[in-house]
């Protein structure tokens, strides 16, 4: 036996030592296919014939798509329900190869992560192993997920002795034992508030849950019929799937098996490299600001530079605001490709095969501990609010690249509304449940303007095509909660435009019969607008939270029913119940308690506009106007249409003038560009200005400005980790400075 | 028996004539005009076929069973009224939204995955004519907020000054409190009393559809109120003029719950699809009379491939969401899947996987396959088919349209040949083959669905393209058995001959069959047994009322159950109509679990976690006279003389194989034919593959079966 030098000893030492199996760093990083194994190598020898490979994978479709079906119905979460889930059918290196037609991909594709962790560690541990009939699980996103709501169960199919693929089924769960109820704590300070944090698991043998372990997951949520429900649904779809494996094995042989999900990885690819060349090669830049940690206004940058060369496409993060210790905005990185493969299958090639390969030829570049690429011991509960905006500033970018392509495979359009606009909810049902949710009403986002036509109001989440929005007749079956005003266009919510885009719903909520009850909202978009317009369009339009305490509408609606009004705008410009107090506040409530009829009231916004409002045909004015869409202000202010209001018919004539006028107006407003530097352009961010991000330069970030926070400057590869002050502490401080100043005898400032 | 059937399809208007001992198949084209035409066309060819007339056939039968497109055709054309909604408040935008998905239903995958060019569809109501009225009521249908009449008053004038002339009223929770809809009823008819404006249809929502779901309920409704006129005088014409030729009965309306009532009590939505689903209907029947357990029906035309299923035990299959046209609605349907698959299908070159797919785009019959000669250039399952030898090119739909092979090799060398570097016959070998294959797999997803093995279900076979491609997909579903029907080219009008009288009334409900949170089973007996009497004795009322006696009246009970909160509803039938134990109890939660474990494994119940009825459904129904096949009892392998013989091209095999040709009106009943071979009639051609035997039965059937 040869004997170890000192390094292979010291090697072997730290290998059987490590304190933990955390994330892999080489795992988590890696996005392209896995090399070629020999196994693949000799499939694809013998099975050369793109007919039989044609057939086994269609076989292979019908079969993930049935077992989609009977996941969606079989499933309790409200987000199995609503299209929040998805299956697929993983390469024995941990390849996503094939994805059910309906579902969130990005679950799938991110779930490569943990299959991979799977294979690299527990194969060969003694103590876990990987065998016919061993059921995984996992949520945890810092080893391959979106955050941890969202689980997984994962199984290995052998075939005579021989691993030869994985599959999986993932659903958005909600409960997850988290600090708030719900599965998406926006309060979650560290990792450790986030709820159940499962490393991928054996949870089962011989195709059987382990009790044990079921209990513990059950003891450890809010919602225990949920979380034993959902186990074994997910454990029975991928059972499916399975079975229809070994059927394709069965007619056409393992070979044809293995060789089709190989093909079908290495074809996706090489497509996908050829469609990028038909690009012109370029550069573009996008900035998006969200405009809330979901804990308080700031403003953290997004900064994208997409450059494309021959069959290279490269998407430059760098410059991005930086990761924050204690909020739970955080990105996992893995999470951001995810949600950008997302944006090539859903928004630019929605004919490609919903594989982890279409994501494969892209390149990436992001700093640590940037907030789209953060640490092990951030929180990443509400990642979305950080790589959602890096999804519309890819959606932006990438639309310019489309404008000029030789060839495109969908329609282009503006970008399309990102955020969850919903109300999550937990607490005690008027049946004696506990739960903790959330409401479907997030899956109808705005779609973004088109070049030759207006976007769709509220159709669909970025993230999932034949999404549902539901039906409140049944949440107010299960839950105790009352939508007044459920889904309902706004007025002059839209992104204007020549086309404009698709608009969002406003809702209102209260609630009824329950001794415990409350709401939160994680949305930002409040002050900021979430999404750009498109070559002219308008962005999105801001939002606050309202709220009506104090009142309780019930009662109302017995004694003055004549007071209440059905949209947010007369609510809160009326104020029609003498006695109750009214607020508004940014999108990020976290959970709190609501008495029965106590108002809670939100609004989405739209997808972005596109071209210039003065192009705008005067008749769709009018169609929206008439169709209450917009005010009479918006119609004559914003699109300049001359008309008569009680007619809508719209004077050619004036509104050609009217436009004429307008356009030698903004000339008038506007200055040359070196002027407009001078007067606008700063060396840093303003002291006072909360500002996460780099400024002019993106090697140097910035931090602070917020709360008495200092503005602190870093080098973009050495960035630490942000603390928030706790926004009560602030608020104190803040009423002590009122206070002090009433006590000196001054007119107090309000904070 | 005597009785008149008839299923008015896109192209072809079917009529089925029992009389006595002579069944007599008619078709005659559809005269979209005036659909009376054709029918009126059909009868007389069938009665003349047995030397009647028209008017002593009616003057005879039994009945008049019709399945209508009208509704469809409406639907498509947008030829309905201008409908106004009154909805409540704050849920005024919840009929253009379509619950987001909307813009995707009833297209393909492919559309439904491309968000960019996700448009939804013309809407039947615009926003304008869509008023929120000042109402609410809760989910257990207590109001919280009264009804403000004067609001309504000037909502409805507002409609009446935007052009509406019907109403749809659809509130939150009017199935658990209906209160206020028909108070909204009665102040539109207050306001515009049918002398001052003419009759404008009013519909309730909660009358339309019984179970929750505000969304759907509104969309059924409109649906319902945009029909309604077209329905109701068009089928009213139709029945004078049965009259007028001599026939004095009630016309009986083919449902799309797979039975059927009189036009006096059928809604216009009921009748959407009603062809189809007597086809299942059809074959029920046949399973029934012919011993066969399990069935799964498949009817391929030029553009679409429908698939049904029928199982022992009267296990039937709804749709509780249907999408019609491009709508979602919650009244149950029979369930039908449809892919785009038929003769029509292109089949295209797929340059990422170096291979051929076929549809769902189709050449439809205008301009049609290459091989139609009308322009047509693309190239098409049918022309597959006849580059391999199936289709004679001089008897295609009996001589009527001539084929040109040349056209379909052009189509086929242009298009795939070079860009896959097959030959002609090779690539059209992959093109049966991956249609079958792809209708194979629909099957299989629909039945695995389900909970069924497809290998233990005989395939029906009919449509224009069916018994073509019946082997094709048996092979690759890995069934053993094929059943040609009797009467084929008219078996969905044989269908609507064999309905039943029948009513379907539901209504939503929360309860704990069994409460895991207590560990206590239901105690709510009076509660549930009210409501089934309740819905029976609706079901009786519409059946009473159409002149059928209380005795004849039977019913079935069926319940949604579900497991805790899941979104699956599966429809048991409940062994007993009323529950006075908690035996009764313990034998419906064993039957749900049985079903539930079939459809997604033994084990994946999770009665832990609760057993919940959402919804209560009564049957109500009278049956009637079935119409009896014949069917062979002894085989007599007698042969059959071919007309001659061609060469053909099968998957699989290099060479060409050397195949007999028989006409089917000269083949004997119980005659057995070895695979490979062609049975060509002027409707279809019967492909008996290799490994396949065919056994002619009476009546035009047929069973094909593995060797």
């Amino acid at each position: 036996m040869a004997v170890m030098n000192q390094q292979e000893l010291l090697e072997k030492f730290l290998g059987q030592t490590p304190l933990f199996l955390g994330p892999d760093p080489d795992i988590m990083k890696e996005h392209d296919i896995a090399p070629q194994t020999d196994e693949e190598a000799r499939a694809l020898q013998l099975t050369t014939d793109p007919r039989v490979i044609s057939l086994v994978r269609s076989r292979l479709q019908s079969g993930v798509n049935e077992a989609f079906e009977m996941e969606e119905q079989m499933g309790a979460a409200p987000g199995a329900k609503w299209g929040d889930l998805i299956c697929g059918i993983y390469s024995a290196s941990g390849d996503l190869a094939l994805s059910s037609t309906g579902g969130v991909l990005v679950f799938s594709t991110l779930t490569q992560h943990p299959v991979k962790f799977i294979r690299k560690y527990w194969m060969n541990e003694p103590t876990v192993g990987v065998r016919p009939g061993d059921v995984f699980m996992h949520n945890d996103a810092r080893y391959g997920n979106i955050h941890n709501t969202d689980q997984s169960i994962i199984i290995p199919v052998f075939h005579e002795g021989v691993l030869i693929a994985w599959i999986s089924a993932i659903v958005h769960e909600g409960e997850n034992g988290a600090v708030e109820p719900g599965g998406m704590p926006s309060a979650a300070e560290s990792p450790y508030m986030e709820g159940l944090k499962i490393s991928p698991l054996k949870v089962g043998e011989n195709y059987q849950l382990k009790r044990d372990l079921v209990t513990y997951f059950q003891n450890s949520v809010r919602e225990p019929k949920l979380q034993l429900e959902d186990m074994k649904s997910k454990l029975f779809t991928t059972l499916r799937v399975k079975q229809r494996l070994e059927e394709a094995i069965a007619d056409y042989g393992v070979n044809a098996v293995v060789a089709t999900l190989r093909r079908t990885l290495e074809d996706t690819k090489e497509e996908v490299k050829r469609r990028l060349r038909e690009w012109p090669d370029g550069t573009v830049r996008t900035v998006l600001f969200a405009d809330s940690t979901l804990r308080e206004n700031v403003l953290v940058k997004i900064n994208l530079t997409l450059t494309k060369t021959g069959d290279r496409l490269v998407f430059d993060f760098r410059g991005s605001s930086p990761e924050f210790m204690n909020r739970a905005n955080n990105t996992v990185l893995a999470s951001l490709k995810g949600m950008l493969s997302q944006l090539f299958l859903s928004f630019v090639w929605p004919d490609l095969p919903r594989n982890q390969a279409v994501f494969a030829p892209i390149e990436l570049v992001v700093e640590p501990r940037s907030t789209l690429n953060s640490s092990y011991e951030t929180p990443n509960a509400q990642s979305m609010m950080t790589f959602f905006p890096a999804f519309s500033a890819g959606q932006a970018a990438v639309a310019k690249f489309l404008y000029s392509s030789e060839r495109r495979y969908t329609e282009l359009i503006a970008p399309w509304y990102n955020m969850i606009t919903t109300f999550i909810y937990g607490g005690i049902t008027q049946h004696g449940e506990t739960v903790g949710n959330l409401c479907a009403d997030l899956n109808g986002m705005g779609g973004g303007a088109h070049e030759t036509h207006d976007g769709e109001h509220s159709i669909a989440p970025i993230f999932a095509a034949m999404a549902d929005i539901g039906e409140q007749e049944f949440n107010e079956e299960e839950n105790p909660f009352m939508q007044l005003v459920s889904k309902k266009l706004m007025r002059d919510n839209q992104a204007f435009g020549k086309f404009r885009g698709g608009q969002g719903y406003q809702m209102m909520m209260t609630t009824k019969g329950s001794p415990f009850w409350g709401f939160m909202t994680t949305c930002i978009g409040s002050k900021f607008p979430s999404i750009t317009g498109l070559f002219g369009g308008y962005a999105c339009p801001t939002y606050p939270l309202c709220k009506v305490k104090g009142v309780n509408v019930f009662e109302e609606f017995q004694i003055h029913p004549e007071r209440f009004s059905f949209t947010i705008e007369d609510i809160m410009n009326d104020r029609p119940f003498p006695n109750a107090t009214y607020s508004t506040h940014h999108m990020g409530l976290q959970f709190e308690l609501a008495k029965d009829g106590e108002l809670y009231m939100i609004t989405q916004g739209s997808g972005g506009g596109y071209g210039d409002v003065l192009e705008r045909d005067p008749q769709l004015v009018m169609k929206d106007l008439e169709e209450e869409l917009i005010s009479p202000w918006t119609a004559s202010e914003i699109y300049h249409v001359v008309y008569d209001p009680d007619t809508l018919r719209v004077d050619e004539e004036a509104t050609l003038q009217e436009r004429l006028q307008e356009r030698q107006r903004r000339l008038q407003r506007g200055v040359p560009y070196q002027e407009f530097v001078k007067t606008w352009v700063t060396n840093e961010p303003p002291a006072d200005l909360p500002f996460f991000g780099s400024w002019n330069d993106r090697d140097v970030i910035y931090a602070g400005g917020y709360a008495g926070m200092p503005q602190t400057k870093m080098a973009a590869d050495a960035i630490t980790p942000v603390m928030m002050p706790d926004p009560k502490d602030v608020r104190i401080a803040e009423l002590e400075q009122i206070l002090a100043q009433i006590q000196h005898g001054m007119e107090p400032s309000h904070g | 028996m005597k009785r008149v059937s008839v299923d008015i399809g896109g192209t072809f208007t079917d009529c089925f004539l029992v009389f006595d001992d002579q069944y007599i198949e008619a078709k005659a084209l559809t005269t979209h005009h005036n659909l009376a035409n054709g029918f009126m066309e059909a009868l007389a060819q069938a009665a003349e076929s047995i030397n009647e007339t028209t008017h002593s056939v009616l003057s005879q039968v039994d009945s008049v069973r019709y399945a209508t497109t009208l509704g469809t055709n409406a639907l498509i054309e947008r030829t309905g009224p201008s409908v106004g909604v009154l909805v409540t408040a704050g849920y005024e935008s919840a009929i253009p939204l379509m619950r987001g998905r909307g813009y995707g239903e009833g297209l393909s995958p492919g559309a439904q995955a491309d968000l960019p060019g996700a448009r939804r569809p013309e809407p039947l109501v615009s926003i304008p004519l869509i008023r929120g009225l000042r109402e609410r009521i809760d989910y257990r249908g207590t109001v919280v907020l009264p009804l403000d009449v004067e609001h309504l008053r000037s909502q409805v004038r507002t409609l009446i000054d935007r052009g509406a002339r019907a109403f749809v009223v659809a509130l939150v929770n009017s199935v658990m409190n209906p209160e206020h809809e028909r108070l909204v009823e009665e102040v539109i008819l207050d306001e515009y009393p049918s002398h001052l404006l003419g009759n404008f249809p009013v519909i309730l929502s909660h009358q339309v559809g019984g179970r929750k779901g505000e969304y759907v309920r509104a969309t059924s409704a409109i649906l319902d109120a945009y029909l309604h006129d077209q329905m109701y005088y068009g089928l009213s014409a139709l029945e004078m003029r049965l009259k007028e030729s001599g026939y004095q009965k009630p016309m009986l309306v083919m449902h799309n719950t797979g039975g059927m009532a009189q036009l006096n009590s059928t809604h216009a939505l009921q009748t959407i699809h009603s062809g189809p689903v007597a086809g299942v209907n059809a074959s029920e029947h046949l399973g029934d009379q012919f011993d066969i357990d399990n069935i799964v029906t498949t009817d391929m035309g030029g553009t679409s491939f429908d698939i049904g299923i029928v199982v022992k035990g009267g296990i039937k299959f709804y749709d509780f969401n249907p999408v019609m046209d491009r709508w979602l609605v919650n009244v149950p349907m029979m369930h039908l899947e449809t892919i785009g698959a038929g003769g029509g299908s292109i089949a295209r070159f797929d340059r990422l996987y170096n291979t051929i797919e076929i549809g769902p785009m189709s050449a439809g019959s205008d301009p049609g396959p290459a091989c139609y000669d009308r322009g047509g250039l693309l190239p098409t399952v049918t022309d597959a088919d006849l580059i391999l030898g199936y289709l004679d090119p001089e008897y295609y739909a009996g001589g009527h349209i001539n084929l040109n092979r040349r056209r379909s090799e052009f189509a086929i060398e242009d298009e795939l040949c070079e860009l896959t570097g097959l030959s002609v016959v090779e690539v059209a070998q992959f093109i049966k083959q991956k249609v079958d294959t792809n209708m194979a797999h629909a099957i299989s997803k629909e039945l695995g669905a389900k909970g069924y093995d497809p290998r233990q279900f005989t395939l029906l076979a009919y449509g224009g393209n069916g018994p073509l491609h019946c082997c094709g997909i048996a092979s690759a579903l890995g069934s053993s058995q094929i059943l040609i029907p009797p009467f084929s080219s008219v078996f969905s009008a044989l269908g609507a001959g064999n309905m039943d009288q029948m009513h379907v009334h539901e209504r939503s409900v929360f309860m704990w069959v069994y409460d895991s949170n207590t560990q206590r089973l239901m105690d709510q007996y009076e509660t549930f047994n009210n409501i089934v009497a309740e819905l029976e004795n609706l079901g009786r009322e519409d059946l009473k009322r159409q002149g059928l006696t209380e005795e004849a009246i039977q019913f079935r009970l069926e319940l949604d159950m579900r497991y805790g909160n899941q979104l699956t509803q599966t429809s048991v039938v409940s062994p007993v109509r009323r529950i006075a134990s908690d035996a009764d109890l313990l034998h419906l939660i064993e039957a749900f679990g049985d079903d539930y474990g079939r459809r997604f494994g033994q084990g994946s119940q999770a009665p832990e976690a609760g057993i919940r009825i959402n919804a209560i459904r009564v049957l109500s129904f009278v049956q009637t006279g079935r119409i009896p096949f014949r069917r062979t009892t002894v085989y007599t392998d007698a042969d059959a003389d071919p007309v001659g013989h061609r060469l053909c091209h099968f998957p699989g095999i290099a060479q060409p194989v050397e195949t007999a040709v028989y006409r089917a009106d000269r083949v004997p009943e119980g005659a057995k034919i070895i695979g490979p071979a062609l049975i060509e009639s002027p409707r279809t051609t019967y492909l008996v593959e290799r490994d396949w035997v065919l056994h002619m039965d009476q009546q035009g059937a047929a069973w094909i079966r593995r060797v």
